[in-house]
């Protein structure tokens, strides 16, 4: 499919989607070695991104698995269609004394139903769910199970028949296998570890923060609205933001809400007060409002990183986060 | 190759990196789509296949430096090699002076192999080589084999070149093993510098040895043993380069201090009272919540399902005689234990430490961490060792400085920063402490976020409560976010608060 790791990266490029060598090096593996690949990283870097852009340059069809707790085989992968094969049961009544035919004893009947047996637990009664439409797909597709940190462990011990052979055992019917192993990718948030075994099947490549080189071009390939001046600053300022201590630093889809709506804005630069009004598009808590303002604020329109503020260690601001913590305990 | 990246993977292990056969495995594999062709690939490549936790990437990219760095004597070669591999017509090329080619004899490149190639190997295959002169055993024995059989296979300058390079090689593998293997007697001096010439000589006589067995072409005997001397006159420098390296790729001192400190008992406990610690903790845990599938399962309560309850009536005509009841089952808890080792509670941490080991040997999902005045995971220790050994670990000041004072706001900020994402809304967080900060400031908050990422949180202090107002205490500032403050100085304490917990939940 791809030539060359250098082919991954410009296929990738084609659908904009912005890559170093590393990573087009873990999805020419990938392909190579049929292995699925686990993308661990913060929230926002283009995980997700990834595995739709690989479809597309890869012209396969994307199934998404988006994983929750809870989620089980009869989401994930397959589940008999009871009402359909009730409903089967009840029409084809009359037709069993027609096959049956005549008989000599029960015996015989038996065995006569029985050959028919396989005719309830047959695909026709098999609602086929992401995994299972992924292995029986004849172009093999990319499947993607997203936020797999989500699912409970158990679903991960059962996704490790899949990730390994690329097959499924149904127990009426048998081991399906793939004929042609799809392209798995897995995402992960690290809300928790995952297994070892689940690891060890997968490649794993984790995606951070991007550089700012990287940044700014995505900034230019998926905002063109932004003159090359205001987006560089942006990605300055962003890729700033991020070395503070925050709770939640602002991701690439951050950066990119940001620049859009600085086009809607029409503002030919960033400065502080810009920032101040803008800064719900990139920071999604309180507090952590407070210390970009408070870094923004740091000099006269100077962000510089240098002179960080203290930010923890201040007594007045310790003091507010306790009196806000009281607060909230009372009610 | 394989045997180079077998001893990389050696390497990590050396450093607590997990890596299973199955993935050095794979990385064989990936490096045969790969190739060898550019250090930066190569590492991606190793970091993606051997490499599945964040923690140890950073160990990995330290190891990789430091273990493919003998880079001036394996650049030479490249250039030299790379010729060697166009006219050959394979895609493989060279790096750190490595043969792509690999040594397991069933690899599909040599598949290439003519039909007088493979002669020459099944007569290897009954020969096994000469009986054993050789000091290095078995192992060695089988890869000098290797390679000179390929040596032969090949018939050309090229590969002789390789088997030297291979040969050097190995040497410098067989030096890092050897030197620093734990009980080893070999001062790192100048004698230890000697040995490896002796052996390598050994080698390359067996080696000619073996050719004139073989009764391959004088040439190519001569041209080795020329090239053999040439080597052997570089390799005092590049054992220099490799003690150098082995010395940054060593890691921490043996433990023979610290075994010796820990002969002694560190409790006295008889084994009644042990049981009854166990059993008071088993009480405990089992009023330690998980949270509730979101699953359902099939149980005599619950609410009805009707696809299963459908399912099941069918051989009633449809009538639900006997219906199905499902419910959400919980889950098994997850604990992470925050412990205080500090001095203000050195009598109490040890009995503490001795709970956690119970509670670690009795849950499988139990993370320990133990802090000061900063916070170090000890959850391997306990795993891995005895008791009284990870509980000398622990005091050893090498996991953190145990003599500082004791400051659970630093603790809890650290805690947050790095180990918030271990936590969820089925653990439950129990933290032993006495929460003197000595002055320091409390930091509420950063315990306030931690108790709202857990499903409860069990405070442990040895102090009752009239105590914490003397003193520079914070447990009245803890205390709200706490779900239950447990006051426990000793086993009778500690079953006594296993019996209140019981009641509560009746």
């Amino acid at each position: 499919m791809f030539e060359s790791i250098e082919d991954v990266r410009e296929r990738l490029a084609e659908q904009e989607y912005v890559c170093d060598r590393r990573l087009a090096t873990v999805v020419y593996l990938a392909l190579k070695l049929d292995k699925p690949v686990l993308i661990e990283g913060p929230a926002g870097v283009g995980k997700t991104e990834l595995a739709k852009s690989l479809a597309a340059a890869a012209d396969r069809s994307l199934i998404r698995l988006q994983c929750y707790e809870g989620l089980d085989e009869a989401k994930a992968l397959y589940e008999w269609e009871y009402g359909k094969q009730l409903l089967y049961t009840q029409v084809l009544r009359e037709k069993i004394g027609e096959v049956l035919g005549p008989t000599k004893g029960l015996r015989e009947a038996a065995a006569k139903l029985r050959e028919q047996e396989d005719v309830f637990f047959s695909e026709n009664f098999l609602v086929e769910r992401p995994i299972l439409q992924a292995i029986t797909s004849e172009t093999p597709p990319v499947l993607l199970l997203d936020e797999i940190d989500r699912a409970d462990e158990e679903f991960e011990a059962f996704l490790l028949e899949f990730l390994s052979d690329y097959q499924v055992s149904i127990p009426e019917i048998g081991t399906v296998e793939a004929e042609h192993p799809p392209v798995v990718i897995l995402t992960s948030n690290r809300t928790r570890e995952l297994s070892e075994a689940l690891k060890r099947r997968c490649l794993h490549l984790q995606i951070d923060y991007p550089s700012p080189e990287v940044e700014l071009e995505i900034v230019r390939l998926k905002a063109p609205g932004v003159g090359d001046a205001l987006a560089k600053e942006l990605v300055e300022t962003i890729q700033e933001i991020r070395g503070l201590d925050l709770r939640k630093s602002p991701s690439i889809g951050e950066t990119l809400d940001w620049a859009r709506s600085l086009v809607v804005l029409g503002a030919p630069n960033i400065n502080k007060d810009l920032i101040e009004e803008t800064l719900s598009v990139i920071v999604k808590y309180d507090r952590d409002a407070e210390k970009v303002l408070a870094h923004v604020g740091g000099g006269p329109d100077s962000k510089d990183l240098g002179q960080k503020e203290p930010t923890g260690e201040n007594p007045n601001e310790a003091m507010y986060e306790m009196h806000r913590s009281t607060h909230k305990h009372t009610h | 190759m394989d045997t180079v990246i077998n001893d990389f993977v050696q390497v990590l292990r050396r450093h607590q990196v997990r890596v299973s056969p199955a993935e050095s495995l794979d990385a064989l594999h990936a490096l045969e789509q790969t190739g060898l062709g550019e250090r930066g690939v190569v590492r991606d490549t190793l970091r993606t296949t051997l490499i599945k936790n964040l923690e140890d990437i950073e160990t990995f990219d330290r190891l990789f430096d430091l273990y493919f760095s003998l880079r001036p004597t394996a650049e030479k070669r490249t250039a030299k090699l790379d010729v060697h591999d166009h006219d050959h017509g394979q895609p493989t090329s060279m790096e750190f002076g490595e043969d792509a080619e690999g040594e397991a004899p069933d690899s599909e490149e040599h598949s290439h192999e003519d039909s007088e190639n493979t002669e020459f190997r099944r007569h290897f295959d009954e020969d096994k080589m000469r009986p054993s002169e050789d000091i290095h055993g078995e192992a060695d024995k089988m890869r000098l084999s290797m390679f000179s059989q390929e040596l032969i296979l090949n018939r050309k300058p090229g590969a002789l070149d390789q088997a030297l390079q291979r040969i050097t090689h190995q040497l410098k593998l067989r030096r890092a093993r050897g030197m620093f293997s734990p009980g080893d007697l070999v001062t790192h001096g100048d004698g230890g510098q000697e040995l490896p010439l002796d052996v390598s000589a050994a080698d390359f006589q067996g080696l000619v040895d073996h050719l004139h067995d073989l009764e391959v072409d004088e040439s190519l005997i001569r041209q080795l043993e020329e090239q053999s001397e040439e080597i052997l006159r570089t390799l005092p420098q590049l054992i220099e380069q490799m003690v150098e390296r082995q010395k940054k790729l060593e890691k921490k001192k043996d433990d023979s201090a610290l075994m010796r400190r820990s002969l002694r008992k560190v409790f006295d406990y008889s084994p009644a009272e042990q049981r009854e610690t166990e059993a008071a903790i088993r009480r405990i845990a089992r009023q330690i919540h998980g949270a509730k599938t979101r699953r359902l399962k099939q149980d005599r309560t619950g609410h009805i399902s009707v696809p299963h309850t459908l399912r099941r009536n069918v051989r009633y005509e449809g009538i639900p005689f006997n219906p199905v009841l499902r419910r959400h089952h919980e889950k098994r808890p997850r604990v992470v234990m925050l412990c205080d080792v500090s001095m203000s509670t050195r009598n109490m941490s040890r009995f503490w430490l001795h709970m956690v080991y119970q509670m670690q040997s009795l849950f499988s999902k139990v993370r320990t961490f133990v802090f000061v005045a900063d916070v170090a995971e000890v959850t391997q220790f306990f795993e891995d060792s005895s008791m009284d050994r990870a509980v000398d670990q622990v005091f050893s000041g090498r996991v953190l400085d145990a003599d500082v004072n004791s400051d659970f706001g630093k603790a809890a900020e650290q805690f947050r920063n790095e180990y918030l994402p271990s936590l969820n809304h089925r653990t439950t967080l129990v933290i032993l402490g006495d929460g003197r900060n000595n002055g320091k400031p409390p930091n509420a908050g950063a315990l306030e976020e931690i108790t709202q990422h857990v499903r409860q949180t069990i405070w442990i202090t040895p102090e009752p409560k009239w105590g914490w107002s003397l003193g520079s205490c914070d447990m009245p500032v803890y205390e709200p976010f706490c779900d239950r403050v447990e006051v426990v100085r000793s086993v009778d304490q500690l079953a006594g608060v296993a019996e209140e917990l019981v009641k509560a939940r009746v």
